[in-house]
């Protein structure tokens, strides 16, 4: 039975409609898997190097086990995202004679095997020989790693447990909110230091084998706590996701000023926060905000005579743009399941495609807004954004959906967005070189002949001129749309 | 009111439909029937020009529905869920219909009021979405929804599929009145004999994308189907 269910899994992946056409997909991430693991374990190699670099004089062994806290919290913070959920291919076993407690353990135990549960092991494990063991002996080291690698597991049920139970809800986003402010936030304030707090933890699972026995049980309970809640979950009512409507008056009202475009502007919001993808989508654009604070305060971006680290433009691109560029990617797809109601309309495509302008549009300039604080860290800051805003909702937006309009994939809306490739081809991947270098191809030689504001003047100029020229720029891709329509909308109903 | 001539679609070397000559004259009902895979809902497509043709055209009120598009106005359809927003709740799907057809709050109301006998008091109000509605209420809406902003032409692809037998009879009650009050043309596929024969003027039966009876007899309609059918 055991080994039936797991067949049953495996033809299931194989077999599905997504994995034959995207096999190329496939097979390119499983190489990234691999060079992404291959990049853990090769920091994991030279992880003593690196705290000695970065942490002279001081004893590689303390310095990491203050920082360790800050490991786990970043850990959690990308469970959340990329951990996926195990439940729903529920529906199809539940109405057999199974048995829920093994389908829930058979489930449980096949998301436990992912690239995500060796992280900590490849980054520790040579850590533990080098240092640990040849202080401390085997012993001791393998105490130490065990106790790092449970706390790992752990947080794998944990995350399972967590996401189903508050996913898309407040709560969950909070959580969330005060991980991350919790690990960053509070020692760089100086409210209290969470490594130092934790540290003994870590150093008394050197000397005793209490905490990693202790974490062996949470481990356990942390799994049973997740299994009794999938276990008691498991019906169709609980998994099909049938949602209440949670937000109720939720139209736009500024969108109704622009006729029918902005009837469908708003239905397209309706679309982005009524689907799980998305609405992730939306969440990290909200992150991607605080992406300045990487660069703008890093010394080594930093210039005296204040002009303009030339890598700044492409920041602001991405902050002021970041929701036009990962839509806007996959421009029609998003539409893929109701393609047809827009064609059966008259002037259907040129208002729908118009009402996606103005959202994207509307949600650039409320990210601008949004990074308007950024001039507290000085005055040029405001003007990149304002810059690099005219371009994206001028000329970058056009180049964007230009380049989506290229064979449009279907997709399903209701699966998460992290590491979910429907809807993505080589066109999506194609877009990252106009994003990035079409800015740059307007800056960089004003910015060299004349001065860096020069460059940000060009940029503006140009935006606005984008925007004059809307209409026709539009045009070009509603036209493309009309004139691919059947290819598009038969690729949508997946006939192909 | 509908024009087909010379109409052919090919996928490489496979014909799939291949109809010569098709008149429908104003507020008539067709019916369309044939076994599956033999063209209907293809025929259906190319004619809402959500397909294209190989070859042939089709006209709608003397209009290439491939070169214009002021036919969709008064063109009304519903063929499947595609045709659906389906993460709306039945409501704002028809307050956004009614915006697409400037229509007023009143006249939506009007038309709505229709369906209640239909409706029967489990989609409208509801909080719930389009895509948790069960098959049957999901093709009501689909069904109001095409028969909103006075259409002249209606398409209906299996309308009674997955009704419950109460409301295919009031849909055929429905259907009839609509044809007698407003004159519109109802152009519609199914595999329920009766109900077909009973509602539509002409059937026309297609096999391997080609039509090869047409019945305007209603009297020898269901004997003509039936020997076919059972062959």
């Amino acid at each position: 039975m055991f080994f039936e269910l797991i067949r049953l899994q495996f033809l299931k992946s194989v077999r599905s409609t997504s994995f034959a056409k995207s096999l190329l997909t496939n097979i390119l991430l499983g190489f990234l898997v691999i060079v992404l693991l291959g990049y853990v374990l090769g920091a994991g190699l030279f992880l003593k190097m690196i705290i000695g670099e970065l942490a002279k004089g001081q004893d590689p062994l303390v310095v990491l086990n203050s920082y360790l806290i800050y490991y786990f919290l970043f850990e959690f913070m990308y469970r959340y995202f990329i951990q996926k959920l195990p439940v729903v291919e529920l529906e199809s076993l539940l109405h057999l004679p199974i048995g829920k407690a093994r389908i829930m353990h058979i489930l449980l135990l096949r998301s436990f095997i992912s690239p995500l549960s060796i992280i900590s092991l490849l980054l520790f494990l040579p850590f533990s020989i080098d240092v640990v063991a040849s202080q401390f002996g085997g012993i001791a080291a393998s105490f130490w790693l065990g106790s790092i690698i449970l706390t790992s597991w752990t947080l794998h049920w944990f995350m399972l447990w967590f996401k189903q139970r508050f996913e898309d809800g407040i709560i969950g986003l909070i959580v969330v909110f005060a991980a991350l402010l919790l690990g960053g936030g509070s020692s760089y304030v100086g409210w209290f230091n969470l490594g130092e707090i934790m540290k003994p933890v870590f150093d008394f699972a050197i000397s005793s084998p209490i905490p990693v026995a202790v974490l062996a049980l949470v481990n356990v309970g942390s799994y049973w706590l997740c299994f009794r809640y999938y276990h008691s979950n498991a019906y169709l009512e609980d998994l099909s996701e049938e949602e209440d409507i949670r937000f109720v008056n939720q139209s736009i009202g500024f969108f109704s000023r622009f006729g029918l475009a902005g009837e469908l502007a708003n239905l397209e919001w309706k679309l982005i926060i009524r689907h799980k993808k998305s609405r992730t989508i939306l969440m990290l654009s909200g992150f991607f905000l605080l992406y300045g604070l990487i660069f703008y305060r890093n010394p080594a971006y930093q210039t005296d005579d204040g002009s303009i680290h030339a890598l700044f433009i492409f920041v602001g691109v991405f902050i002021t743009g970041i929701f036009m560029i990962q839509y806007g990617q996959q421009f029609l797809s998003w539409n893929s399941a109701n393609f047809d109601f827009f064609l059966n309309r008259k002037d259907g495509i040129e208002a729908l495609v118009k009402g996606k302008y103005l959202l994207l549009s509307s949600i650039s300039v409320v990210c601008f807004l949004a990074s308007v604080p950024y001039s507290f860290f000085g005055w040029q800051f405001l003007f990149i954004h304002f810059a690099t805003f005219l371009f994206n909702v001028g000329i970058l937006i056009h180049v964007i959906i230009y380049f989506a309009l290229w064979k449009p994939k279907p997709m399903d809306l209701n699966k998460g967005a992290m590491f979910n490739y429907e809807g993505i081809g080589a066109a999506q991947f194609l877009i990252i070189i106009p994003m990035m270098a079409g800015p740059y191809i307007i800056y960089l030689p004003f910015s060299m002949l004349i001065g860096d504001y020069a460059g940000l003047m060009a940029l503006g100029i140009f935006g606005i001129i984008g925007l004059l020229g809307f209409k026709k720029l539009a045009q070009i891709n509603i036209d493309r749309i009309k004139s691919n329509r059947y290819e598009i909308s038969s690729s949508f109903r997946q006939e192909l | 009111m509908i024009q087909v001539s010379n109409l052919k679609k090919q996928y490489k070397e496979a014909v799939v439909l291949d109809v010569d000559h098709l008149e429908i004259p104003n507020t008539e009902c067709f019916g369309l029937v044939g076994n599956n895979g033999a063209g209907k809902t293809t025929l259906f497509r190319i004619m809402l020009d959500l397909v294209r043709a190989t070859s042939g055209t089709v006209k709608i009120k003397e209009e290439d529905v491939s070169k214009s598009e002021t036919w969709k106005a008064k063109t009304g359809a519903y063929l499947d869920e595609h045709m659906l927003l389906v993460y709306l709740t039945p409501d704002e799907y028809f307050e956004t219909l009614r915006k697409i057809y400037s229509m007023s709050v009143a006249d939506l109301e009007l038309h709505l009021s229709k369906f209640s006998d239909l409706f029967n008091d489990e989609i409208l109000g509801k909080k719930k979405y389009i895509r948790d509605l069960s098959k049957g209420n999901l093709k009501k809406v689909g069904i109001a929804a095409a028969l909103l902003g006075n259409p002249e032409v209606v398409f209906l692809d299996e309308p009674f599929e997955n009704l419950d037998p109460s409301s295919q009879i009031r849909l055929k009650k429905f259907i009839l009145q609509e044809k007698e009050n407003s004159k519109v043309t109802f152009l519609i596929s199914s595999h329920d004999l009766n109900h077909v024969t009973d509602i539509c003027d002409r059937i026309v039966l297609l096999e391997k994308g080609k039509i090869i009876r047409d019945l305007r007899e209603k009297s020898e309609m269901m004997t003509e189907l039936e020997a076919y059918f059972t062959g």
